[in-house]
Order: C-alpha cells, then sequence, then structure tokens
C-alpha cells in the first residue's frame, strides 16, 4: 500500500518557540487517522505543514509523494480545512460552489448540492446567517468537493453539537468509504471517543513532539496495564516501556508498551481503553516525550 | 479566478460606476456651462485684460471638483488595495482561497491586475473629465506645474491611482491588518505627494536660466515655472531676494548711494533708473531660472513614471511576501 504522508524529522519554529520538533510520522493510504493532543501541542502547525500553508524550518514531508509546494497539482489533491471554518460569511453557499468552481480542476458541485439538501441547509442564504454547525458541514462539504486525495481537518467538530458532530462525522466516513481507498483523512479533535469510532490510525503529540503514530489496533495491542504490589519497576523497565504508574497504598498500575510477554506473575495483565491510553500520553512531560519517542504499528 | 474577483467586488464596483457616472454628468453639465460662459466673456472682454477672469466663474459651488483626482486614488486604495489581502487574512478566509487548486501567485496576480487596472481606468476618467472641464482656466494658467493644475490634469492622475492601489496592497499585505493599512495608504499617498510636490517636481529636468539686462525685462514665455530669480553680481554672486536687502549690501558703493530710503524695490519709478543704469554699467544682470511651458508633457510623463515604478516595487514586494510567507 502507497504511503499518503511521509515526514522526516519535520519541525517548525516561531522565534523562538519550538511548535513542532522533530516529528516524523508515516499515514497509508486510505487510513483514517486521528490526529490528538493537549492545546499547544503542534496539531495545527503540523496540518498546516501537510497543506502547504506553512513551511518547516527543518526536515521534510512528502504527500503522496511528493513534497508540499505551491502547485495546482500539489493543492489540487489536497483538502484542507482549518480550525476557523474560514468562509465568505457574505456569500452564499452556492457562491462558495461557483468559486470551487472556477479554481479546481475536479469540483463536485453536484456532490455539494445534494449533500447540503440532506442536510436541509440553504444554498442561497449567507453563510454568516448559518448556525455553527451548518457552516462547519458547509465548508466540509466543500472540502470533499475539490475529490481531494488527503483531506487535513483541523478540530472541523469543535463547535458543534452532539448531533452535527455526528452528521458531520457521518459525511466525512462515508466519503472515506466511497473513495475505496483513494481518500486519506488527518482528523484533529479533543473528542477522543469520536475518533475512536470513526479513525483507524493514531498520530499523538505531545509537548510539539510526536508520542504515537501507527494503526490503532497494532497500538492498542502493544499497550497493556499492569496491576501488581508496589514494588520497583526496574525489572519490567527492562523489557517493558512504562508509559505512566498509577500507585495506591497496596498496589501499582502500570501502563506499559510491550517489549515482550510479560512473566512476572505477580502482575495482572489487562486491556486499556483508547481513552485512558490517549490521557497517559498527553500527560507526557518533556524528558519523557523524548524517551518515547519512537512509531509504532505498520511501516 | 476571475469570477471570485466579480464575486468579491461587484458590488462596489457598481458603486464605484454609479458614482463615476454621477461625477461624469456633472462635470459636463458644468464644464459645457464654463465653456459658454468663457466665449461670451472673450467676446465682450475683447481688448479688456482686466475683465477676463474666468477663474471666478469657475470656483464657488464647484471649486473642489478639480481635488477629486486627488482623492479618488487614495479611496481606492484604502477600500479596495488595503483589504485585498490583510482582510482575507483578517477573516481567515485566505485559508479557504488559498486551500482551492489555485496558487497563491496566480491568486495575488489576478486580484490585484484588477485592482490595479480599476484604478487606473477610474483615474483616467476623472483626470480626463477634470482637464477638459478646466480647459478655460488652463488658459489664464501662469503656471502649468503646480497644485492643483498639474496633479489634477493630463496623466499624472493615472500614476497617483495606481501607486496608491499598490499602496494599499503592500500594507495590507505587510501589516496582515485592513485598518493600520489604510492609515498607512492615507500617510504614505501624502507624504510622497508632499515630497514629490515640493522637492522633486522642480528638478525633473535640469532648469533653464536666462540672463538678462538690468534695465531690460524678460519673463519666460507661456505657463512656465519660474523657481528663482534674481540680480547675478559680476563676480558670479547670485542674489535671489530680489531688490531686497541682501542685494543692497552686496552692491558696490556707488551703486549703494542712489538707492532711495536704503531698502529698493524695483518697480516703474523712474527715480530708481539711475539705480538700474548704475548696476548694469557695475556689470550686473538679471536671470530667471525655470521650467519652459513646453516642458509640461515631458513633466506629466516622468512623474507618471516615477509613481509607476514604485507601484511596481510595491506589487514585487507583496509577492514576495504572498509567496513566502506563512498563511
Amino acid at each position: 500500500m502507497s504511503t499518503a504522508i511521509e515526514t522526516r524529522a519535520l519541525s517548525k519554529r516561531y522565534r523562538r518557540v519550538s511548535a513542532l520538533t522533530e516529528c516524523t510520522i508515516t499515514v497509508p493510504e486510505g487510513r483514517l487517522s486521528a490526529l490528538i493532543g493537549p492545546n499547544g501541542a503542534g496539531k495545527t502547525t503540523l496540518l498546516r505543514l501537510l497543506a502547504g500553508m506553512a513551511s518547516p524550518t527543518d526536515g521534510t514531508a512528502a504527500i503522496l509523494g511528493d513534497a508540499p509546494r505551491q502547485d495546482p497539482a500539489f493543492l489540487a489533491e489536497v483538502g484542507y480545512l482549518a480550525q476557523e471554518i474560514p468562509l465568505y460569511r457574505r456569500f452564499t453557499a452556492e457562491d462558495h460552489i461557483q468559486i470551487g468552481a472556477h479554481m479546481n480542476p475536479r469540483w463536485d458541485a453536484a456532490f455539494v448540492r445534494t449533500r447540503l439538501a440532506e442536510l436541509r441547509i440553504p444554498l442561497d442564504q449567507r453563510v454568516g446567517t448559518l448556525s455553527g454547525g451548518q457552516r462547519a458541514q458547509v465548508a466540509l462539504t466543500l472540502t470533499l468537493a475539490k475529490r481531494p486525495r488527503l483531506l487535513l481537518l483541523d478540530e472541523p467538530v469543535a463547535a458543534l453539537d452532539p448531533l452535527a458532530r455526528r452528521n458531520f462525522l457521518a459525511t466525512l466516513t462515508s466519503a472515506v468509504a466511497d473513495a475505496e481507498g483513494g481518500l486519506t483523512v488527518v482528523l484533529s479533535s479533543h473528542l477522543v471517543t469520536d475518533l475512536e469510532r470513526v479513525c483507524d490510525h493514531l498520530i499523538l503529540l505531545a509537548a510539539s513532539r510526536v508520542q504515537l503514530c501507527g494503526d490503532i489496533d497494532t497500538i492498542m495491542a502493544e499497550h497493556k496495564v499492569l496491576i501488581g504490589p508496589r514494588k520497583d519497576t526496574a525489572p519490567i523497565e527492562r523489557t517493558h516501556t512504562v508509559v505512566q504508574t498509577v500507585t495506591t497504598a497496596r498496589q501499582s498500575s502500570l501502563l506499559v508498551r510491550l517489549g515482550g510477554p510479560v512473566i512476572d506473575p505477580a502482575y495482572q495483565v489487562e486491556d486499556v481503553s483508547f481513552e485512558e491510553l490517549v490521557l497517559a500520553y498527553m500527560g507526557a512531560d518533556d524528558a519523557a516525550a523524548v524517551r518515547h519517542l519512537t512509531t509504532v504499528g505498520e511501516d | 479566478m476571475n469570477w471570485l474577483v466579480w464575486r468579491q467586488y461587484r458590488t462596489q464596483g457598481a458603486l464605484a460606476l454609479a458614482l463615476l457616472a454621477a461625477f461624469t454628468a456633472v462635470a459636463l453639465w458644468q464644464g459645457f456651462q464654463v465653456a459658454s460662459q468663457w466665449h461670451s466673456m472673450v467676446a465682450t472682454c475683447a481688448g479688456n485684460s482686466q475683465c477676463l477672469r474666468p477663474g471666478d466663474l469657475i470656483r464657488g459651488v464647484a471649486n473642489g471638483v478639480p481635488y477629486l483626482t486627488l482623492i479618488v486614488p487614495v479611496v481606492l486604495g484604502a477600500l479596495w488595495g488595503a483589504p485585498l489581502v490583510a482582510s482575507e487574512l483578517e477573516s481567515r478566509t485566505s485559508d479557504f482561497a488559498w486551500s482551492q487548486s489555485v496558487t497563491r501567485v496566480r491568486w495575488l496576480a489576478v486580484k490585484a491586475g484588477w485592482l490595479l487596472l480599476a484604478a487606473a481606468a477610474c483615474g483616467g476618467v476623472v483626470a480626463a473629465l477634470v482637464t477638459w472641464w478646466s480647459g478655460p482656466e488652463n488658459a489664464q494658467l501662469a503656471n502649468a506645474f503646480i497644485s492643483p493644475q498639474f496633479d489634477t490634469q493630463g496623466i499624472v492622475p493615472i500614476g497617483y491611482a495606481v501607486f496608491a492601489m499598490a499602496l494599499g496592497i503592500a500594507a495590507g499585505a505587510v501589516v496582515r491588518r485592513t485598518l493600520p493599512a489604510i492609515a498607512v495608504v492615507f500617510a504614505g499617498f501624502i507624504g510622497l505627494r508632499y515630497v514629490i510636490d515640493g522637492f522633486i517636481r522642480p528638478h525633473l529636468m535640469a532648469a533653464v536660466t536666462t540672463y538678462f539686462n538690468v534695465t531690460g525685462n524678460f519673463s519666460p514665455p507661456g505657463a512656465a515655472w519660474v523657481l528663482n530669480q534674481g540680480a547675478v553680481s559680476p563676480t558670479g554672486q547670485a542674489v535671489s531676494e530680489v531688490y531686497g536687502f541682501w542685494l543692497y549690501a552686496t552692491l558696490p558703493a556707488s551703486c549703494q548711494k542712489l538707492v532711495p530710503g536704503g531698502a529698493p524695490t524695483k518697480g516703474a519709478s523712474s527715480s530708481l533708473n539711475a539705480l538700474y543704469s548704475c548696476m548694469q554699467a557695475n556689470g550686473w544682470r538679471e536671470f530667471v531660472t525655470y521650467q519652459p511651458a513646453s516642458r509640461y508633457w515631458p513633466f506629466q510623463g516622468i512623474e507618471t513614471g516615477i509613481y509607476l515604478l514604485l507601484a511596481a516595487a510595491l506589487i514585487a514586494v507583496t509577492f514576495a511576501i504572498v509567496r513566502r510567507r506563512d498563511a
């Protein structure tokens, strides 16, 4: 399977602040990837670098084999929807359809009209007068109408109510399904449960660095919670990587990335939930962030 | 791309056209009235130079009309130029526009191209009307090179309009906010006009200096621009303060005693003829430094060129910023 996104030590500095540090990730084509991380972890920076809206200070990125660049052929392949849902507020949805038709080689105007009719969003009303949820739907539908092969969505559902969010994600998953492997999505959000439901790939950023990147099932299988007596964790750390330790008066619970089978019978091995796993990595401090800088999953 | 420009500017464009049409109507109506009055005055005042004062009939209600050629460029630059990049960045619609399959360079080329063209057209139409409208007054001009004649007529207003638009576009791209960019347009346009009007225009071409006898008389023909005049001593020292104290101080003693009251003024008074003859006898001459009236169009061309070059530089800066800078 070919690669949709491949970055090597991609870095972005704004004056003295590092927004993204040595980000190395791989996203195979056809995946729906969740981009997770605390505020300020570098999610927006990563997406803007991939979309070619910003240029890296260091490192390289390849989108469908080519570096992001100002070139109609490249721009046509990538759909980028920024956090602020950028639309011309005084223009109608129909105006936006026309703009898109004049500015893109492949443009599926019929798709936008059909989809917005399904969602009962008026085409002839100024976008600024629509609700936040409707605006997000219009923006996503327009981004999809470009028929990109890579879709980069920056917290598009943040402002939406649960119903609008479900509609939005439904639009997204059906688009991925319709494309039959020809559409790759990176979706950033704080709503971990939503992401768990729709995504099959994970990129986790914390403190401007990649903590995890790979297939969600593989990552889940590699992480276990070991529950056992409070004792020195050094023997465990020889084979496994301890991501997080939670100790009570009598026992400790270790979230580990397995480096092999768990031999010590004192520990009870349990599955970890997606949310626990994500929270554990998101809480990683800078020192830990460096320690866990590895990529798991398919290569 | 053209469609986006059309969609974004059709309302403002229609408004601008309506205003332009209204101005044209007023200027034509006024202009014909002025022209007919002018002709009747020429007929009645034949031979009496004192009564021919078309300026009086033009001034009054429509006194401000020529100044429109100065207001139009700066308003267009502020209202259309400044927001071109800045408002898209402010409202983040740049993220929409720049993630379509059109490069930023092309996006800017098409938008800036149309706006610069619109500015040139508006500036040109208003300038043409004002030039025609001012015809009667122009016939009476003593100096065609100063405001509000030189800079409201001919082709320089086109240069002003293109420059103000380019300044607005570039300022918007640099400061990334519309209101400060508008302020830059006003400050920059007024500032540059002040500098060029006051300090650069007089030297666009090397001025002509004519020397003549103190007892004689000379004035440059037509609506020439007199930059300096005065007397020159036999040693070549020019005293431009005509017949003031400094001239008095530099005169030879033999001539000084001919000056009535010690502070002479050149006039028709026959008592000064002795002084002039004395100066003449001592090798003094008078001079006039001026730009001949025939240089009106070369000056218009050079000044337009300066503004167009500056506009080109500003547009080049805008392209560099939009292409390189992170969106």
